[in-house]
């Protein structure tokens, strides 16, 4: 029996989540760097969702195990966990991938459990290694350190992944072949204990400075007013934060509230992005630790730049609009 | 109607100090000198919700902990900030432990508290995640253990009374955190929920607390003690996961120098976002 | 000997107060300092951790601790906000003569409150002829249809508007010699003709209120003396004394902390020539002469609050501690500020405000020359190491 790598995709307002089209590309490297014909499948749950488990065809599932019924339309670890349980426990992949997400979190780890076998959280990269097992790279202390984690013994050899983390590549498309699974899995089960009652989208609301993954900061180049909105806008498309440094609140455009700087907050995002600021030490000193820092400023000997990874020598005005417009959600996700 | 609440907790060094960790080149060991050891902070965001469960229903707030010995010192510092008694599982047969031994522990903890306590516990909080290794698993594999309902990322508990005399329980509403938005929930007890920060402001410890502490129960259990639990799935020979190499990613500014149109340094720009995992489009 | 160390309640009582301050004070004490804006609600809700009473025994609401665990508080509230630091310790001056030279009604009518931070105390000596000149007081009580009448101003008194009990002193006859008998009252906020007047505008210790309380025919019933009538130069003294001055060499201690861990901050961060200033032996040398004098400051205050938690007078070495913690806490603040350069003098940073808070430490509660009166006086009475 060929090898088995499967990705959970995951469904978000009845449409399979980018997760999964990223997590089968990467799924398929690993099935080259294992050989043997390793085979890549999908394991689907939802209402509805025969159409979208085309889509799953179309990036290289070779089967889609489906459960599809009006009463799996949301989440509830009460249904999903056993469902996906049973059918691992059922086809024995060898590797079993979920998106690292709000549901994603909780749900990899319960089905791990009851497998009885290992999960690694929140990896950076996975790899295989001579023995043709699965290397998960997960971070930890906040990510100054980084480990290896491996699943020896058990399969399937679980991990969770962040969306974004892996490229969504070109499709490999493979012929659709779903396999639904039987109903009576679910009907049997005793699910009063907790009922999933509503789903709610809002838009990403500013989040407190010191939580936000991603700081969009403006100094005394942003220049005015207007500017200072589009800085806003991009920080909520992006799922950050904004702030500021001294001279943009003595401008007016920003409160002390979210300034950054040995006066104001000390940030540690994952990534803070620079608009306009010359780096001066105090303002230095409350960012230092970000995890990648991008910088725009018209000029190149900015200080600011020497605490970069990436260096844009250019106006505010030149690129701010432009990345405004390329991180804008689209209508449906 | 009443609850006994359990809340487990993890000491781990101060997140504010991770600057500080270091990874010795020679043992491959990670170092933490210098770094204090606190309460998880999300964690006591969970005890202030257990605390508040027993303010408004009344009942009790267990606080259980699998760490090395010297652990007490934070229990102790969690029963100042209110809870009655504490347990701590320590024994190096429990160390190395991943998350699937670490929360068949806890739940084999929780089960002796209960046949000593003659109760079985309604909720179960824990932190939704550690501030040290993040992996947010325990919650939803100690759910599994026991076999109750579990949520994670619960940032609102509020309970609705049950019919007067109907005999009805309790009906608990929940919100959990989703991308964009977040999911409602109704529940009954039992529960296991991982609770984020959101759910409420943990109070701050007062000097009476410190002093009520030093009296309250604090039990310290061993191997032995979970006389039912199998070593297959306790400490590092009981993880199905196993650590590899360790090492520090490269953290140096590398200054890299984007020119171009601005299309293009914008589209390299959505690149780099992308593959520090921030979500575009999204 | 037994060496210098706290016990682990002292350390959990440390810790959790850190934790407060941290959260609640540390982001908001430049704002106070610059608005001069006491915080009053936040003092009160520091009641329910305890530090309101902190040394008044559990029975009338307090925390049951002593001194050493006050001057634990104190540092830890001053080595963000030295402001809020004395409004505090004033507050202390108002339970500490209650619980010492109150009757058991007195104490059960007032320290609850003042423990729970229901109410904010205060304590009134001073008067515009001087605070030292103890006896010189000009404020009259006089006795009145069972009661007794008070007249006259205080000044330079912290709490002044914020109070809600306040213990103050008045001339209330001659002895033999004649010589003025004070004695101590307590009045509540509200009393007719009990008014605070003017508010000064201060150098440091900013965020704490400071000004004159106004006394017109204040009239009080007989139960508002507080110890006995003639008693009140020995309880006016003895809270100054062993109360308020070592409450503000916590303080000083607390800003002397501040003064290290900026210093340490600042030398790793700023860079000169390439290098953090941290590797300069010239800036060595100043981080190290900071943490001298925050070590030394240190040891003088809690060794005189351990006498004070065991019942020894020490009224010397507390004397001792508040001399030496403020005058370094302004050496070390201005020493600081130089070695910052041109940052030194910028209000974001907070060393500034460590000076004028220093600064403005040294006459509170005696100045320097008055402790060193002091400390001469008992080294020339028969010094004996």
């Amino acid at each position: 029996m060929s090898k088995k790598i499967w990705v959970h995709a995951e469904v978000v307002d009845d449409k399979i989540a980018n997760v999964a089209f990223e997590l089968l590309s990467k799924a398929h490297e690993l099935a080259a760097a294992m050989g043997d014909g390793t085979e890549v499948e999908a394991t689907l749950v939802g209402s509805g969702l025969e159409k979208e488990a085309a889509r799953l065809a179309e990036w290289g599932a070779k089967t889609i195990y489906l459960a599809d019924d009006p009463d799996l339309r949301m989440y509830s670890p009460l249904t999903f966990v056993p469902i996906l349980a049973e059918v691992a426990a059922t086809h024995r992949p060898d590797i079993y991938l979920f998106g690292a997400t709000a549901i994603g979190s909780a749900l990899g780890p319960a089905v791990a459990a009851r497998l009885k076998t290992g999960t690694a959280a929140h990896c950076v990269d996975l790899r295989i290694n001579e023995d043709k097992k699965l290397v998960a790279l997960v971070p930890s202390f906040g990510g100054k350190v980084i480990g290896e984690i491996l699943c020896p013994a058990q399969n399937p050899q679980m991990a969770s992944i962040k969306p974004g983390i892996f490229t969504k590549k070109d499709p490999v498309p493979v012929p659709l072949r779903i396999e639904k699974l039987d109903s009576s899995v679910w009907k049997k089960l005793d699910t009063q204990g907790l009922k999933p009652v509503n789903v709610v989208r809002r838009p990403p609301q500013g989040l407190p400075l010191n939580e936000a993954e991603v700081v969009v900061c403006g100094g005394f180049g942003i220049g005015s007013q207007e500017n200072w909105q589009l800085l806003e806008k991009l920080a909520q498309y992006l799922g950050g934060a904004t702030a500021c440094t001294r001279p943009a609140v003595d401008e007016g455009w920003s409160g002390e509230h979210c300034m950054v700087g040995t006066s104001g907050q000390s940030i540690r995002p994952k990534v803070y992005i620079g608009f306009g600021i010359s780096g001066a030490t105090h303002h230095i000193c409350g960012m230092n630790e970000s995890g990648i820092v991008i910088s725009v400023n018209r000029d190149e000997e900015a200080p600011i730049f020497e605490v970069s990874d990436v260096r844009i020598v250019a106006d505010v005005n030149s690129i701010l609009p432009l990345l405004l417009d390329a991180v804008k959600p689209k209508a449906s996700w | 109607m009443s609850y006994n609440v359990a809340v487990c907790v993890k000491p781990v060094p101060d997140p504010k100090h991770y600057d500080k960790v270091t990874i010795d080149p020679v043992k491959k060991t990670i170092t933490r000198t210098g770094i204090p050891t606190l309460v998880n902070p999300v964690d006591k965001s969970a005890i202030e919700a257990g605390l508040q469960l027993r303010e408004h229903y009344g009942g009790s707030v267990i606080v259980v902990s699998m760490a090395p010995p010297n652990a007490d010192e934070i229990l102790r510092e969690v029963l100042a900030m209110g809870a009655d008694e504490a347990y701590l599982l320590s024994d190096r047969a429990f160390g190395g432990a991943d998350t699937l031994a670490t929360s068949y522990t806890l739940y084999h903890g929780l089960k002796k508290i209960e046949a000593a306590k003659g109760y079985s516990f309604d909720f179960i909080l824990c932190g939704s995640e550690s501030a040290d290794g993040a992996t947010a698993q325990v919650s939803s594999q100690l759910g599994e253990w026991l076999g109750y309902p579990h949520l994670w990322n619960v940032f609102e508990l509020e309970g609705t009374p049950g019919k007067e005399g109907g005999g009805e329980k309790e009906t608990f509403s929940m919100k959990t955190k989703m991308e964009n938005g977040y999911m409602e929930w109704t529940a009954h007890i039992p529960l296991v929920l991982g609770v984020a920060r959101e759910i409420r402001k943990p109070r701050f410890t007062s000097i009476m607390g410190i002093m009520k502490a030093k009296n309250k129960p604090l039990t310290v259990w061993g191997r032995a003690d979970l006389d039912a639990a199998e070593d297959t799935y306790l400490g590092l020979k009981g993880s199905p996961t196993q650590p590899g190499e360790i090492f520090s990613p490269d953290l140096k500014r590398s200054g890299e120098l984007f020119t171009g149109t601005p299309e293009a340094i914008v589209g390299r720009v959505v690149t780099v976002l992308r593959s520090n995992g921030v979500v575009i489009g999204g | 000997m037994h060496f210098f160390e706290f016990t682990e309640e002292q350390k959990m009582l440390r810790k959790a107060i850190r934790e407060f301050v941290e959260a609640e004070i540390a982001p908001k004490a430049a704002e106070w300092d610059e608005q001069d804006a006491c915080p009053v609600d936040l003092m009160k809700k520091m009641g329910e951790l305890g530090v309101n009473g902190i040394f008044v025994p559990e029975q009338y609401g307090g925390a049951g601790q002593g001194f050493v665990a006050r001057a634990i508080c104190l540092e830890e509230i001053s080595r963000y906000s030295a402001g809020l630091g004395i409004a505090m310790m004033t507050h202390h001056m108002g339970p500490y003569p209650i619980l010492l030279f109150g009757t058991e009604e007195q104490k059960k009518k007032y320290l609850p409150d003042l423990c729970s931070g229901k109410k904010i105390g205060g304590l009134a000596v001073t008067e515009p002829g001087g605070g030292s000149d103890f006896s010189g007081q000009k404020a009259t009580g006089e006795k009145k249809d069972g009661g007794w009448v008070l007249n006259g101003r205080k000044c330079f008194i912290t709490n002044s508007h914020i109070a809600d009990v306040t213990v103050l002193t008045a001339k209330t006859g001659v002895d033999d010699k004649g010589r003025n008998k004070l004695s101590a009252f307590i009045v509540e906020k509200g009393t007719k003709g009990f008014e605070p007047g003017r508010k000064e505008h201060k150098l440091g210790l900013r965020g704490s209120v400071t000004g004159d309380v106004v006394l017109t025919d204040v009239t009080v019933p007989e139960d508002a003396l507080l110890g006995k009538e003639g008693g009140g130069a020995k309880i006016g003294m003895e809270a100054i004394g062993e109360v308020g001055r070592a409450g503000m060499s916590a303080i000083c201690v607390g800003i002397l902390r501040g003064c290290v861990e900026e210093a340490v901050k600042f030398a790793n961060e700023r860079v000169v020539y390439g290098k953090p200033i941290a590797k300069l032996q010239a800036v060595q040398f100043e981080v190290a002469k900071i943490r001298a004098d925050y070590e030394a400051a240190r040891l003088l205050t809690y060794y005189a609050a351990g006498l004070k938690d065991a019942g020894i007078p020490c009224a010397n070495e507390v004397a001792t501690a508040k001399y030496v913690s403020t005058e370094t806490a302004v050496a070390s603040s201005k020493r600081l500020m130089d070695l910052m350069g041109g940052y030194g003098v910028i209000n974001e940073y907070p060393v500034g405000r460590f000076l004028r808070d220093a600064l403005a430490s040294i006459p509170s509660g005696g100045t320097s020359h008055i402790m060193q009166i002091i400390m001469a006086a008992n080294t020339l009475s028969g010094f004996q190491p």
